[in-house]
């Protein structure tokens, strides 16, 4: 939602709904194109940005929305102060935009309704960008390069065939509000746990089936969206379990004993290997595990209202999960990992 | 005469003119109601100074109080907002759409007979101007902007006035009660208000 403090006057100029396909300025007055700072081309039918559009030297807010927009020439890099730009329902992908666009100093970017397949590559340059909205588009994946964003806070992707989140995305530091709602995703990241700055996580309508125990430490979330997921509502006994491997016993022997050792002691690849090392969260076991685990789901109680199946994994079958001596109290809801009321306050299950 | 004439409320202040008319008698004319709001057409000047969102979630922006006997009040839903499954505490419940479109999905009481979810009724996408009737004699409903490009704002009349309301799960039928706030009052910001209830804290709650 692009919310812009109005201004007065000569500062707006609105051009919307005029059946314009090119911009004559020659009725426009010098001081009116260096005074305007929005500029609204709204409803009109524009195939190409018209290059007019520079001499509104001081532009702040552009709005092009539905119009015929295939392509963004290379005149908008020359509008400097430009930090929003609104263009949904065009016609753009992801070869409309010109090389450098990602050394403008957006902050807020609203493509929606366009017909981008993928995550253009000059986005991910926009080092001020705090808003951006690619929703109803054709997106299929989210590139882990989206970290580059660090600036971001809005991050609005629903109604794509996105399959599946980076872990990368985690790294947002600011990230308040993730729209993935009408997507393909099965599974969501164990690292978006460690989003702090989530306040608002959007995930109805997708594939998820549970979610990663991890989820439970996102204390500042205030808004969770899961609805139409097909979220297991019986408990599965999923022990799928391949013995592991003598690597995979001779690293948890090193992990768990701490065994010394020093990097020149080892081939790099035994020494990144190690560094894979998770523990297990079964108290009682302490122990770690790489390659080879077992997928256990679990049912929370969330807020004392709904029962979330969640995922998390155990070093071997003789393990069971924290908080539950008894593998088969798991079929029922467990009171003693239920997250505390005030964490969630609203969680749009039903 | 059975029925008076509905004049054709020419603004926003004509239509709240009216129904202050017509809900001073103790009883209400559904339809009538209904072809009200429906006559009026949303003029987004006359609206803007309620129509306040919020980046996360919907909001609701009081209007009007109807003398005590109605709650006026515009919803604001950016793109991807929607409701839980809610009643109406018994009340009338008229929602017009003045700019963009909902999807109203509408739910039968669930029943505790039957295991598994809640079931569906009938769903549609009403349209700007179009206005809506429901009450917990006809069932629950969910309200959602499924666009995600185009916000929308609606216009809602609850009578008489009620400030909780149940959500429910819609696979399990599991209700919760919840207190519903407003975001703004007569277009003025109103600040959270926190309600420590037992299970649940809600922090500018708004439940439709």
């Amino acid at each position: 939602m692009d919310v812009y403090e109005g201004l007065e006057g000569e500062k707006v100029l609105n051009l919307s709904r005029l059946n314009l396909d090119n911009l004559d300025l020659d009725d426009v007055g010098e001081e009116r194109k260096r005074d305007t700072q929005q500029l609204f081309l709204v409803y009109n039918r524009f195939i190409m940005l018209p290059g007019s559009i520079c001499h509104f030297s001081n532009l702040v807010f552009l709005d092009i929305s539905c119009n015929r927009l295939a392509f963004i020439c290379e005149d908008i890099l020359r509008l400097s102060k430009l930090k929003t730009l609104v263009a949904k329902n065009n016609r753009l992908d992801e070869f409309s935009l010109p090389k450098d666009f990602g050394t403008m100093s957006l902050e807020v970017l609203n493509f929606s309704g366009n017909r981008f397949e993928e995550f253009p590559s000059e986005f991910l340059n926009l080092q001020r960008l705090q808003s951006l909205s690619l929703g109803g588009n054709r997106l299929k994946s989210i590139p882990a390069e989206i970290e580059q964003l660090t600036s971001l806070e809005l991050l609005y992707l629903g109604g794509n065939s996105i399959t599946s989140i980076p872990p990368e995305l985690a790294n947002l530091p600011y990230l308040s509000y993730l729209v993935l709602c009408d997507n393909r995703i099965q599974s969501i990241p164990p690292q978006l746990a460690q989003m702090n700055s989530l306040r608002s996580l959007s995930l109805h309508n997708n594939l998820l089936t549970y979610l990663p125990r991890e989820i439970l430490s996102l204390f500042q979330l205030q808004e969770l969206s899961l609805r139409g997921n097909p979220l297991v509502v019986r408990f599965v006994k999923d022990m799928t379990y391949d013995p592991p491997s003598l690597l995979e016993l001779a690293g948890r022997t090193v992990k768990s004993r701490n065994l010394p050792y020093k990097p020149e002691d080892l081939p790099g690849n035994l020494v990144r290997y190690l560094d894979l090392a998770s523990k297990c969260p079964n108290p009682k076991c302490g122990g770690v595990y790489f390659d080879s685990c077992v997928r256990h789901i679990k049912f929370v109680d969330f807020c004392g209202k709904y029962r979330l199946p969640l995922m998390h994994y155990l070093c071997s079958p003789e393990c069971s999960s924290p908080c539950s001596s008894n593998p088969q109290s798991d079929a029922d809801s467990e009171d003693e990992s239920s997250v505390p009321a005030h964490r969630m306050q609203k969680v749009l299950l039903g | 005469m059975e029925q008076t004439e509905v004049m054709k409320p020419e603004t926003l202040n004509d239509l709240i003119k009216v129904l202050h008319q017509i809900f001073s008698s103790d009883t209400v004319n559904v339809e009538e109601v209904q072809n009200l709001m429906e006559s009026y057409e949303s003029k987004p000047e006359e609206w803007m100074e309620y129509a306040q969102f919020d980046k996360f979630r919907y909001t609701r922006n009081l209007v009007d109080e109807g003398n005590g006997k109605f709650n006026l009040m515009i919803l604001c839903w950016g793109e991807g907002h929607g409701s839980s499954i809610h009643d109406h505490t018994d009340s009338h419940c008229f929602m017009k759409l003045l700019q963009g479109q909902l999807k109203e999905t509408l739910f039968e009481w669930p029943d505790h007979k039957i295991n598994g979810g809640m079931t569906k009724k009938s769903e549609r996408v009403l349209q700007e101007n179009q206005c809506a009737y429901i009450h917990d004699s006809i069932g629950l409903h969910r309200v959602e902007n499924v666009s995600h490009t185009e916000p929308a704002v609606s216009l809602h009349l609850y009578s008489p006035q009620f400030d909780q309301c149940n959500t429910f799960d819609q696979r399990t039928g599991h209700r919760n009660t919840v207190k519903m706030t407003f975001w703004s009052k007569y277009g003025e910001r109103t600040p959270f208000t926190y309600y420590c209830g037992k299970h649940i804290v809600k922090v500018a709650l708004c439940v439709q």
